[in-house]
């Protein structure tokens, strides 16, 4: 029996998507059976960053509408035997699918995979509930800017209203050049606020948009910071024990683990 | 300090943070034991007391009470409201208290003030 878990965050553009590509691969690489939905239904684009666009016949709302098997919606990665997509439909709307419907698909992907891993969109509408209602547990995505965390927040208290309790935090397209120089929000200060569990940081990373553009995740690049920070992410979502990269790591992380251990 | 003491109030105790976009309103006094986080907010009829960080808007004194206050472990809101006197920090300035505060009016405005717990009661009490 697998895992469901939604990759949400409230603001638009914070990389849900980017995020979804990434851990899935990296949890295919590692070993284990996942699927990757993309619930943005009308804006899909997960396909596009996994590479797998051509490859489309079917998609989501074919599924619960009783158009095709769920076996035949699911379009198998270019790079790993075990990784799976359920695309997004692109000529309809948010409202051609149900939280019912939802909850039943997500119901037999996780008898089949190990992580099933639901791209969401971006607002607190139908598409959010949609995304939300058969999943176990919640990843919140947000970038160091005030008004993502704030979006992060308001997505959390929704989460935890829709008992998807202890949602872990991933902090988006930090420069930790600017962090130094006091221009970026700080992680501590973030983490203040939302009080909810770390479970990476990723960089600002050229990479990710070439390989974006490419439909090959940055996770797989060996030179590239933030897929190095995927990688990491992704063993955490296993229950490996990872501490946070150098880069990740910072002053305020590094003075409180300090007064932690007492040195 | 302000005279906080609004007899026959009933009192409510949220064990909880408020996040952004959630909202108690109750007409007693409000007791939360969490944050408020930006873009939450706090109306109560009475006091408002935050045994954590206030960063969202608080409205104590709701429909009428110049007596209300508002106490926060860290008294640091979007907005500040008793009664029907409005007050924020000024703009480009934070207010970054380093202890409780309490804020209520005084001579027609709003005043915050760090919270002693010590004082005046403790006198009494000991020499009782
Ligand atoms: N760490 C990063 N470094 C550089 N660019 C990034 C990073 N993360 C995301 N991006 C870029 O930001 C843009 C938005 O990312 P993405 O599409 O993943 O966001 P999203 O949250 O899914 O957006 P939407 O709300 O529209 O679905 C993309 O162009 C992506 O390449
Ligand atoms: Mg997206």
């Amino acid at each position: 029996m697998g895992e469901v878990i939604v990759v949400t965050s409230g603001k638009g553009g914070v990389g849900k998507t980017t995020t979804v590509a990434n851990i899935g691969t990296g949890l295919a690489a590692e070993g284990y059976k996942v699927v990757l939905v993309d619930t943005d239904i009308g804006l899909r684009n997960l396909d596009v960053v996994m590479g797998l666009e051509n490859r489309i016949v079917y998609d989501i709302v074919d599924v619960v509408s009783g158009n095709c098997r769920l076996k035949q919606a699911l379009i198998k990665d270019k790079r790993f035997e075990e990784l799976y997509l359920l695309p997004a439909a692109q000529t309809k709307d948010k409202t051609a699918i149900s939280m019912e419907q939802m909850k039943e698909l997500c119901a037999n992907l996780k008898n089949d995979f190990d992580y099933v891993i639901i791209d969401c969109p971006a607002g607190i509408e139908m598409g959010f509930k949609n995304a939300i209602a058969g999943a176990e547990k919640a990843i919140v995505v947000t970038t160091p800017e005030v008004s993502a965390v704030r979006d992060a927040d308001r997505i959390i208290g929704l989460l935890e209203a829709n008992d998807l309790e202890e949602p872990k935090l991933i902090i988006n397209r930090i420069r930790p050049d600017m962090v130094k120089r006091g221009d970026m929000m700080d992680i501590d200060d973030m983490i203040e606020i939302l009080a909810i569990d770390l479970l990476g940081v990723v960089p600002e990373d050229e990479l990710i948009v070439i390989s974006t553009n490419k439909g090959e995740p940055a996770v797989l690049e060996k030179t590239s910071k933030a897929g190095q920070a995927y990688k990491n992410i992704s063993l955490r979502i296993t229950g490996e024990n990872v501490p946070l990269m150098h880069l990740e790591s910072h002053a305020g992380i590094m003075k409180k683990l300090r007064k932690l251990l007492g040195v | 300090m302000a005279d906080c003491n609004i007899p026959d109030t009933k009192t409510i105790l949220i064990q909880r943070t408020l996040r952004s976009g959630q909202t108690v309103r109750y007409p007693g006094h409000i007791v939360i034991m969490g944050d408020v986080n930006p873009g939450a907010e706090v109306i109560a009829g009475g006091n408002i007391v935050v045994l954590g960080h206030l960063r969202g808007i608080a409205h104590a004194g709701a429909g009428g009470n110049q007596q209300a206050i508002v106490a926060a472990f860290k008294l640091e809101p979007t907005q500040l409201r008793i009664d029907n006197h409005i007050t924020r920090a000024p703009d480009g300035q934070k207010w970054h208290p380093k202890q409780p505060e309490i804020a209520s009016i005084k001579n027609g405005v709003v005043v915050i003030e760090d919270y002693h717990s010590s004082g005046d009661k403790h006198l009494t009490l000991y020499q009782a």
